[in-house]
């Protein structure tokens, strides 16, 4: 800290402004991974896939599964990206905008429905989403018969989730863009981003390698709701604070 | 209540559960049975049975065989 002190201020505010860009961007990947879609959707489906199909059939299928939520993750990861590449390319400062005001606005609006209305209420772990589409992920999920059906419901929960992800999506993508240190390479981080938030589904896969069944998964599920809440609620607004002071005040 | 509530997809996904439970086929067969004959006893008196009566009254019997079974017979919509 204090040989940064002593170096230039450009120097030390590239290094400050770099760690803050990491911080953002592990927040938001840790509120990816506390999202409970995808992996109750997998959960599901590695229930049905294993109740109709042989133990290596439904680990495979598992595996394009989880290959179809990092695809989809991927996709929305670059359409985040051209679309901030988009306002840099018109010298339009996203982080110094109505346009970062909009989304740190959708943040907080995110932190408080993450608290109320990311579970439903009741028992279990009934998520947002309108039980229209609860109904045919749950359809999909048990007549999945091939290993591009698995790819297709992995991607298709991960569009499912989009209304809480693309804001982290878009601000991880200026994080990322902005990072010009030379010492951290920048695309590895994205990877990292695709990578991590698909961790619970590799968990999930290990827990029914290991003889857990959906019975395990989903009472741990409900035991871990409330800390689910409480950690998107933390992280939301975490991110959204550091935004606003090192972004859009700085 | 065989033609209106479709006892034959209900009867085949308990087969789905219980397989995916890895509760051994002829367990399982004798289970799903039992517990689907004995929801139809209990709710033969009355006059409208639905879905959900029929769902409550196979988890209760399933819970005697396996708590498990019946745990996610009865929770399978609760999940996403």
């Amino acid at each position: 800290m204090l040989k940064l002190e002593n170096q230039p201020p450009s120097c030390y505010n590239l290094t400050m402004s770099f760690f803050i860009s990491l911080g953002i961007v592990f927040l938001a990947m840790l509120i990816m991974a506390s999202l409970q879609l995808q992996p109750g959707v997998f959960a599901l489906f590695y229930h049905y896939a294993l109740g109709k199909y042989s133990k290596s059939r439904a680990s495979d299928m598992a595996l394009l599964f989880i290959l179809g939520a990092e695809v989809s993750a991927a996709c929305l990861f670059l359409c985040a990206y051209y679309i901030v590449n988009l306002f840099f390319l018109c010298q339009f400062r996203p982080e110094t905008s109505f346009f970062a005001w909009f989304i740190v606005g959708v943040l907080i609006a995110l932190a408080f429905m993450g608290f109320f209305c990311y579970f439903r209420p009741g028992t279990g772990t009934k998520l947002f989403i309108s039980r229209k589409c609860a109904r045919a992920l749950d359809a999909h999920a048990l007549n999945a018969k091939s290993r591009s059906d698995a790819f297709t419901l992995g991607a298709l929960s991960g569009v499912c989730e989009i209304p809480f992800t693309m804001p982290l999506y878009l601000i991880t993508s200026m994080e990322i863009m902005e990072m010009s240190v030379e010492f951290f390479p920048s695309h590895l981080l994205t990877i990292l981003y695709i990578v991590v938030p698909t961790l619970p589904l590799f968990f999930i896969r290990w827990k029914y390698q290991t003889g857990h069944n959906l019975a395990n998964i989903e009472r741990s599920r409900v035991k871990d709701k409330a800390f689910t809440r409480i950690i998107l609620c933390l992280s939301y607004v975490a991110i959204s604070v550091l935004f606003i002071y090192f972004r859009i005040l700085a | 209540m065989k033609d209106s509530l479709d006892l034959k997809t209900v009867i085949k996904n308990l087969k789905i559960d219980a397989r995916g439970l890895g509760i051994p086929s002829g367990a399982a067969e004798v289970f799903i049975d039992k517990s689907v004959q004995a929801a139809e006893k209990s709710l033969r008196s009355k006059k409208i049975i639905t879905e959900k009566d029929l769902k409550v009254a196979i988890a209760k019997e399933l819970k005697k065989y396996n708590a498990d079974f019946a745990y996610v017979y009865e929770n399978r919509d609760k999940i996403i």
